[in-house]
């Protein structure tokens, strides 16, 4: 309330001194953003979720970068499509961003069934804040011990070891059909579209034999060892579950994991994308941000915009090649 | 002693002042439903759903669970004052209650309803406690296949709740799960009947379609009848009961109670049936048999407990098993099922501190209600004075403001508005609301856990037959299916009237 008293007041006094010339008018990218212009986060899932919690976890220190508001606007529905377009189709101008996450941003406009209204090419990568990557596990009295036996057991009876996904085309599913594709595996997905707690539940009552989740999720399962992690699919070790062995390690080049970042709308003047971008680095790299995002069990892990636009490349790709496999048929 | 230290817990996180705010509002917000006659339980649950939307899961619940059990006492106020039950459950309590109104005993009659309606609560309440942990431990057995034979019980209900015409409430049920059917398929993605609209990607949302069917479709077809309103509010000295009322009542709290209780387990009983039932039994059994129906203070305890007591009861096997067992607790499912709780046996193993939270603040709202109901008895008769129109404009308001909430989209607006014509429509063709709402629950599901189950089998469904559990579940609601052919179900005469269904 303070905030948006000293910005009015701040903007009426600046009116007076221009004698109301041209406070709209063009916007030069130098005075981005204007005085007392707020700019819309838009959160393409409901208020307390993951996504939402890290969005509001950096507004405040966005704010003070930016000397503007940063209101946090939630735009839930359709697994996040109704968000994205609405980030995607907004005004290149600076004054809308939002928060991306594969695999939906990546998988929503590859996949032609569900009409989505933006492609990659609409998005300019600001940030890259999160990566959580994937882990198979196992119960805790499975005859597996390693990848290996696990995978060649697979191999031996196809289709007929079940693993968990949060659904048709989550990130899950496509870490299971890299699985099956790079290793000849034959993992038979069991979708429990509600969510991941639904998956795990199934999984602690035996009613799957094989977890396939994100780092944050597990760490609680291993710690109450009620889990055997196998392998992570990531290119180093995680730091929460130091003991895992990478997929690479054991011989075998699967790599997939959830990502979450910010983006703009295509088109941004270079000046308000740099302004944007060195704001995002601030926020997501404050220690206090860094703090709570670990406390989720979430570890940060930063990418510019030219890294993340690279990063977001790979996993296009790599959904891109398992596309076929993953989708209703 | 697990069960004592888990309900302690529980009792520490309800005891959170925003906890014990939003119990505390549930019951306000409750009692004013109960009092209003235009609007039954399931369409106040249904109003105030949007409202509890953004709160977090134990906040919310803890408030729709006092709102539902703060219903069933606000019905009783009108009952005894007015002699216009505001809901079915009340209304066999108009005839003694009201009569005490007319010798200047109203306040004693709130009284003892107050703390019949305590009793009943808490003891139900305690059933709970004991029921959920043997119930709530079978959690990790239930996989899939299990969860799809209670849903398959679940839905077999609707034979229960199909009052006078099968066929009617079959195609209730039936348009009920072609509206759950929109929006992307939960497993293979493809997008169902939605006709390339985005907003539809998700589904019609639970919230606005009830808010619809029930809330706006009920004022829209308000009929005001002749109501000449003449309150006496009762002084504060009347308001105590005799030692001779107390005297006479505990017999009525313990036959309330038994009954209520029994009921409120019986998937497909209404809380009018238990209160009819309970004045029933107060006509055979009580030793003032003769006085009732001239203001008998047992015609007034019996029913008023047994109310109470089946609303908490009803809530055992939603906890439990999840298992909507009347059309209020279906909607009360439905808020679960928006904050991302599966009501039933994995409710207590992904959520055991949040089900014990909730089950405490039933304890504490029990409390509440009656702290709040007996000096407040004058404001909710005042309530009454406000005109109609006034009122409906009121809550119109509310309902609009509450569906634009939902995802913060005028779309679910047009939603609501659209059901509320629908809803309108039914009621005129007289089928029942009471099977839509139950199968658009139920029906994703049951979808759901049909499909993960034939993801394990790889198919076959074979899966259903070898495990025992789902056998038994699935013979089960078989039964409940023939149960009309063999007469079990509740008697015609309650069904015909029963708002509830």
């Amino acid at each position: 309330m303070k905030k948006l008293i000293s910005a009015l007041t701040v903007g009426a006094l600046s009116l007076a001194a221009t004698g109301c010339s041209s406070a709209s008018g063009t916007q030069s990218a130098d005075s981005f953003p204007e005085n007392g212009k707020s700019i819309e986060l838009v959160v393409a899932f409901s208020p307390g979720g993951p996504v939402d919690t890290a969005a509001r976890l950096i507004q405040p220190v966005l704010e003070k970068e930016l000397g503007t508001n940063v209101e946090v606007v939630n735009k839930p529905g359709a697994g996040g499509q109704i968000g994205y377009t609405a980030i995607a189709n907004a005004k290149p101008d600076g004054y809308t961003i939002g928060s991306v996450g594969s695999p939906s941003i990546v998988v929503i406009p590859l996949d032609e069934s569900r009409g989505a209204a933006f492609s990659r090419e609409d998005l300019q990568p600001l940030a890259r804040q999160v990566v959580d990557p994937l882990v198979i596990a196992v119960q805790p009295d499975s005859p597996y011990s390693t990848l290996k036996d696990l995978l060649e057991a697979s191999k031996a009876k196809p289709g007929e070891i079940n693993a968990t996904t949060t659904g048709q085309m989550g990130g899950e599913h496509f870490a299971i059909a890299q699985i099956n594709e790079s290793t000849g595996a034959a993992f038979s997905p069991v979708h429990f579209s509600e969510g991941a707690s639904q998956a795990s539940t199934a999984f602690l009552g035996k009613h799957v034999g094989v977890l396939v989740g994100n780092v944050s999720e597990v760490v609680d399962l291993t710690k109450q060892g009620k889990a055997k992690v196998l392998g992570i699919m990531d290119s180093k070790r995680s730091d929460i579950l130091p003991e895992v062995p990478t997929f690479s390690e054991q011989g075998y080049e699967v790599i997939s994991a959830t990502a979450r970042g910010y983006a703009a709308p295509a088109g941004l003047p270079d000046a308000v994308a740099k302004k944007l971008e060195d704001a995002m680095q601030a926020a997501i790299e404050n220690e206090e941000v860094i703090e709570k995002m670990d406390n989720l069990g979430l570890t940060t892990s930063f990418q510019n915009s030219q890294e993340y636009g690279e990063f977001w490349a790979k996993q296009e790709e790599d959904y891109k090649a398992v596309l076929p496999l993953v989708q209703a048929k | 002693m697990g069960v004592v230290n888990e309900l302690i817990l529980g009792f520490a996180e309800a005891m959170t002042w925003q906890n014990l705010l939003f119990a505390f509002v549930g019951c306000l917000l409750g009692t004013v439903i109960g009092v209003l006659p235009g609007i039954g339980p399931v369409a106040g649950i249904a109003l105030l759903i949007p409202l509890t939307l953004n709160l977090d899961p134990a906040g919310s619940i803890i408030m729709l669970c006092a709102i539902f059990y703060g219903t069933t006492y606000g019905g009783t106020i009108t009952s005894v004052l007015l002699n216009t039950p505001g809901e079915a459950a009340s209304a066999i309590t108009a005839i003694d209650g009201y009569q005490m109104t007319k010798m200047g005993r109203a306040g004693v009659a709130l009284t003892i309803a107050a703390f019949g309606s305590f009793i009943g609560g808490s003891i139900a309440t305690v059933g709970l406690v004991l029921a959920a942990k043997p119930l709530g431990s079978l959690g990790l057995l239930i996989g899939p296949p299990e969860f799809f034979a209670l849903v398959v019980v679940g839905i077999s209900l609707l034979v229960a709740l199909a009052g006078r015409s099968m066929v009617r409430a079959l195609i209730s049920g039936a348009l009920g799960l072609l509206i759950s059917m929109v929006g992307i398929d939960p497993v293979m993605g493809a997008p169902r009947f939605t006709f390339s609209m985005e907003r539809l990607l998700d589904g019609v949302s639970f919230v606005a379609v009830i808010v619809g069917v029930f809330g706006l479709s009920e004022i829209l077809s308000y009929r005001p009848g002749k109501k000449p309103v003449s309150v006496h509010a009762p002084g504060f000295r009347s308001l105590l009961p005799t030692r001779q009322d107390w005297k006479r009542s505990t017999p009525s709290f313990a036959r309330g109670t038994g009954i209520g209780f029994a009921m409120g387990l019986i998937p497909g009983m209404t809380g009018s049936v238990s209160s009819l039932l309970s004045y029933g039994a107060e006509k055979k059994f009580s030793k003032h048999r003769a006085e009732l129906g001239h203001g008998a203070i047992e015609g007034v305890a019996g029913p008023e407990t047994a109310n109470n007591a089946h609303a908490n009861g009803a809530l055992i096997p939603l906890f439990t098993l999840g298992i909507p067992a009347s059309p209020t607790i279906a909607v009360l499912m439905g808020a679960f099922l928006q904050q991302g709780l599966t009501p039933g046996p994995t409710l207590f193993a992904e959520h055991g501190t949040l089900a014990w939270t909730i089950i405490a603040s039933l304890f504490i709202g029990n409390v509440l209600l009656l702290v709040l109901n007996v000096p407040l008895v004058g404001l909710w008769t005042s309530i009454l004075r406000v005109p109609y129109p006034i009122l409906a404009g009121l809550i119109l308001m509310f309902m609009v403001v509450g569906a634009y909430t939902i995802n913060f989209s005028v779309f679910d607006v047009f939603v609501m508005i659209i059901f509320g014509l629908v809803g309108v429509g039914l009621r005129h063709l007289d089928i029942p609301l009471a099977p839509m709402v139950l199968t658009l629950v139920l029906g994703p599901l049951m979808e759901r856990s049909l499909r993960e189950s034939l993801d394990i089998s790889h198919g076959s469904f074979i899966i259903f037959a070898e495990r025992p559990i789902t056998m038994v579940l699935l013979v089960l609601a078989l039964l409940i299916i023939v149960s009309p052919l063999l007469k079990l179900r509740k008697p015609a005469a309650l069904a015909v009237d029963d708002p509830e269904s």
